[in-house]
């Protein structure tokens, strides 16, 4: 499927950036947007649609397997996101978890990389609790203790998406010592078997079909062969900056979904709709701008200056913002028949909501940067 | 004394030096220059100095705080969102004093990391010695100074990001879209790595300040200053004359330089030295570490250390060019401006203050600032155009026990004349063809003689 016409990189599968673009945005068009009413409401879990997009290259583009190129991964999450908000989640659920597979260095991990990385296997990733933990907004969920062999782990994390029996996410779990004090935490690739029985979480306003469920552990043996960091910090701080750098795919694919629907009236009512704010040609200015800013920043996703983190923080809120503002935008614009129950500017405002909150949510994002910001001084 | 002068019955007043700033009021008088409370202004001896920075009365002015009258604000629901300054110090304060008094109407919108309270940061560096602490510093909370000017503060809240196309500044509390921007953000201290932000204090903001002034009112300690510029020569003074033990360290063999010809300089170290302070040149800093007693290591490059209980770092500020860079302004040394206008490679963004740079240079004095500010203010409301004169302002060392003055700017190569050298005084200049370009004096201090 590779394109004869690049023969720079042609050694590496999906080599031409333009011909997995297209590819991935002519599945999202023609299957994805047809199917995001049932994903959306009716938890549809589009694995199937999945398995064709990881085909064409949508989940590959970040690994350093396959040219690092951040890019080509954001963008293929941005034609998918353009139709369907759930599935760009768990395009990014699934890419940070190739991140992890990959930065891991643990052969048993990297020989299951590219199953992962074709999409002919499925995992996602458990950090949202950790990330807030790392960063005293709330406690770490899991407890692990050494063992024989690898780690014991204990405790529930309270939701998990793009996950289900035989797949697999990125967990970490606090290691403490006998008198209570933490020592360190492991983060590991966990195995979605028989001994884990996910429990089903209340229903969310949409974005069902996420898959997403609760993940009691009871005493579950992690071996060397999961094993992705111990100590995970200098992890975790190494990639950081990629993992919320690969979220604005999400953003934007919201952002423009939303500027193509207030399009698509104009013609009919753009009579009227010059009365409103935020107007399609607004939005795509802002957008560009932004999307000049992701470029530059896609371009040196490990570079571990606070000032590139606070860019990228930077780039993450203001893709909430804009999703916020431009989702709006769209269901004014389109009026009543974006108000159906089946249309997709209502349900792109939910979209929309969901970047705002999902870890790092808006509001963490703006805590962190000023704190990042902060002058340090002696104690 | 004239009745007139005597009569309880006029209000006090108050005046300012155009120097650095600092208000002299009646009221209080200047206890500690020989001034009682309720000493009128012609009162005032002529050779009574500034505390601050040590020019006569002649240098000052009355200061009347302008009575500015705000309307009530529009509602933003239009396409003018109006000016936002980002920093609220003096040049930030000043830019909004100036723009309120030509329009009572317009939106302003100050940013700022701090609290945004009203102080005047030349005197930190002599603060400690008069017994000052935060609370006396500020002269007016920020909030109440936002409200008398009908500002909308948003107080600590940093900017982040900047799109000059969409004019938009992006800051820890959601995003601002401006007409004018004005970049009043100041410059930060230099922090190489060997000088770690966790084991060296700064004096560069009241509330970093503030902690160091704490820590030191705990009783007599050990304080290094690393570097001897201007600010490190007057912290070590103030902190000498509070009784604290003071090395002073700088990678130069005297204080200063480049600034001051070397017969200056040891007057300079000779003066530091009576009042217990160490000087140390030639040295350079290779590490500063915390013992668990809380005392700190500074290791020399030459091999030997020191322990103190205060590390200060002064060797110098620079401007954050975060903004400039993701805005594509140009920046050199500081935020490029226009020498007469103070505008940006942006049409709509202008700058003032420290972190600002003309032709190359930063100037990071107060007494442009006021200039600086009315410039802007004219030219982001469509008055007249003010145009900005860019001078060198004259140089003085708040250091009381040898005051130092220097009038235009010297050339480290140019050669210093010797104009008059007495025990009390030194008087020397720099010479271009038949121009003089610099005037130096050293010394001659009433307060110096008296002391």
């Amino acid at each position: 499927m590779n394109s004869a016409a690049v023969s720079t990189s042609s050694e590496l599968p999906w080599a031409d950036n333009a011909k997995v673009l297209a590819d991935v945005s002519e599945i999202a068009r023609d299957q994805l947007a047809p199917a995001a009413y049932r994903i959306d409401h009716e938890g549809y879990y589009p694995i199937d649609i999945m398995a064709r997009l990881g085909e064409a290259g949508a989940f590959a583009g970040h690994l350093d397997q396959y040219g690092t190129r951040y890019g080509l991964a954001v963008g293929s999450m941005h034609e998918i996101s353009r139709h369907c908000g759930s599935t760009g989640f768990m395009t990014w659920c699934h890419d940070v978890c190739g991140l992890y597979m990959e930065q891991s260095g643990n052969p048993a991990l990297l020989a299951r990389l590219p199953d992962h990385a074709a999409g002919r296997t499925f995992g996602g990733t458990a950090l949202s609790n950790p990330m807030k933990a790392f960063t005293g907004i709330e406690k770490m969920a899991l407890k692990a203790k050494k063992v024989p062999g690898g780690y014991s782990v204990t405790g529930t994390l309270p939701w998990v998406s793009h996950i289900a029996q035989g797949q697999y996410c990125g967990v970490i779990a606090a290691v403490d010592r006998d008198d209570g004090s933490r020592s360190h935490e492991i983060m590991f690739l966990l195995d979605i078997d028989e001994r884990v029985q996910l429990r089903k979480c209340p229903e969310f306003s949409g974005m069902e079909g996420t898959s997403t469920w609760a993940v009691p552990l009871v005493d579950y043996f992690v071996s060397e062969d999961q094993m992705i960091a111990d100590p995970v910090r200098p992890f975790i701080q190494r990639v950081r900056a990629a993992f919320i750098l690969l979220q604005v795919g999400m953003a934007t694919g919201v952002i423009q979904g939303s500027i193509d629907s207030a399009r698509e009236v104009e013609p009919s009512l753009g009579h009227v709709n010059q009365y409103l704010h935020n107007r399609p040609d607004e939005l795509q200015a802002e957008f560009d701008d932004m999307k000049s800013q992701a470029d530059r920043l896609l371009e040196t996703p490990f570079d571990g200056s606070k000032e590139f983190l606070v860019d990228v923080l930077d780039l993450r809120a203001r893709g909430s913002e804009l999703a916020l503002k431009a989702s709006q935008s769209a269901l004014l614009h389109q009026g009543a028949r974006g108000y159906l129950m089946t249309s997709a500017p209502q349900r792109r405002i939910r979209e929309a909501h969901f970047v705002a909150i999902v870890t790092p949510a808006l509001k963490h994002l703006r805590w962190e940067m000023a704190k990042q910001m902060r002058e340090e001084v002696p104690a | 004394m004239s009745e007139q002068n005597t009569d309880q019955t006029m209000p006090w007043r108050q005046y300012i030096c155009r120097a650095c700033g600092w208000i002299y009021d009646e009221e209080e008088g200047d206890p500690d220059g020989g001034l009682a409370p309720g000493t009128r202004f012609e009162d005032i001896p002529d050779d009574w100095e500034c505390p601050l920075c040590g020019v006569t009365k002649t240098d000052f002015e009355l200061f009347e705080r302008p009575e500015i009258t705000v309307s009530d604000q529009p509602i933003q629901f239009n396409r003018e969102p109006g000016i936002v300054v980002v920093g609220a110090g003096i040049a930030g304060w000043s830019t909004v004093e100036a723009l309120r008094t030509l329009d009572t109407t317009v939106p302003i919108t100050l940013v700022t990391a701090c609290n945004g309270d009203v102080y005047h940061k030349p005197e930190l560096s002599v603060a400690i010695s008069r017994g000052a602490d935060k609370a006396e510093l500020v002269r007016e909370d920020g909030h109440e100074a936002a409200k008398r000017l009908g500002v909308q503060l948003m107080a600590e809240t940093f900017a982040v990001g900047l799109s000059a196309k969409l004019r938009q500044l992006r800051t820890t509390r959601g995003s601002v879209n401006y007409t004018k921007l004005v970049l009043a953000q100041g410059a930060k201290p230099v922090l190489p790595a060997q000088l770690p932000p966790s084991q060296c204090w700064r004096v560069n903001d009241l509330a970093v300040w503030s902690g160091l002034q704490q820590a030191l009112a705990k009783g007599k300690q050990s304080v290094a200053i690393v570097g001897a510029g201007m600010i490190g020569c007057e912290l070590a003074e103030d902190f000498a004359r509070t009784g604290h033990k003071v090395t002073l360290l700088d990678r130069n063999s005297s204080p200063l330089a480049g600034l001051l010809p070397e017969q200056a300089a040891s007057r300079l170290v000779a003066s530091l030295d009576d009042l217990g302070v160490t000087y140390c040149g030639g040295v350079d800093v290779a590490n500063v570490t915390e013992l668990e007693s809380g005392k700190r290591i500074i290791e020399l490059e030459i091999g030997h250390s020191i322990e103190v209980d205060h590390v200060v770092a002064a060797i110098g500020l620079v401007t954050d060019n975060r903004l400039a860079l993701e805005a594509g302004l140009d920046f050199n040394r500081g935020l490029a401006v226009d020498s007469q206008t103070l505008r940006t490679s942006d049409p709509h963004i202008y700058a003032l203050g420290d972190c600002i740079s003309i032709d190359g240079m930063s100037c990071r004095f107060i007494e442009p600032i006021k200039h600086q500010a009315q410039t802007i203010a004219h030219a982001v409301l469509g008055h007249d155009t003010v145009e900005y004169d860019h001078n060198a302002p004259v140089i003085r060392l708040k250091t009381r026990a040898m005051p130092v003055v220097l009038h235009g700017q010297p050339s480290a190569t140019g050669v210093w004349r010797t104009i008059r050298d007495t025990p009390e005084e030194l008087v020397m200049e720099q010479h271009q063809g038949d121009k003089m370009i610099c005037h130096l004096k050293v010394g001659s201090s009433s307060q110096n003689r008296a002391a």
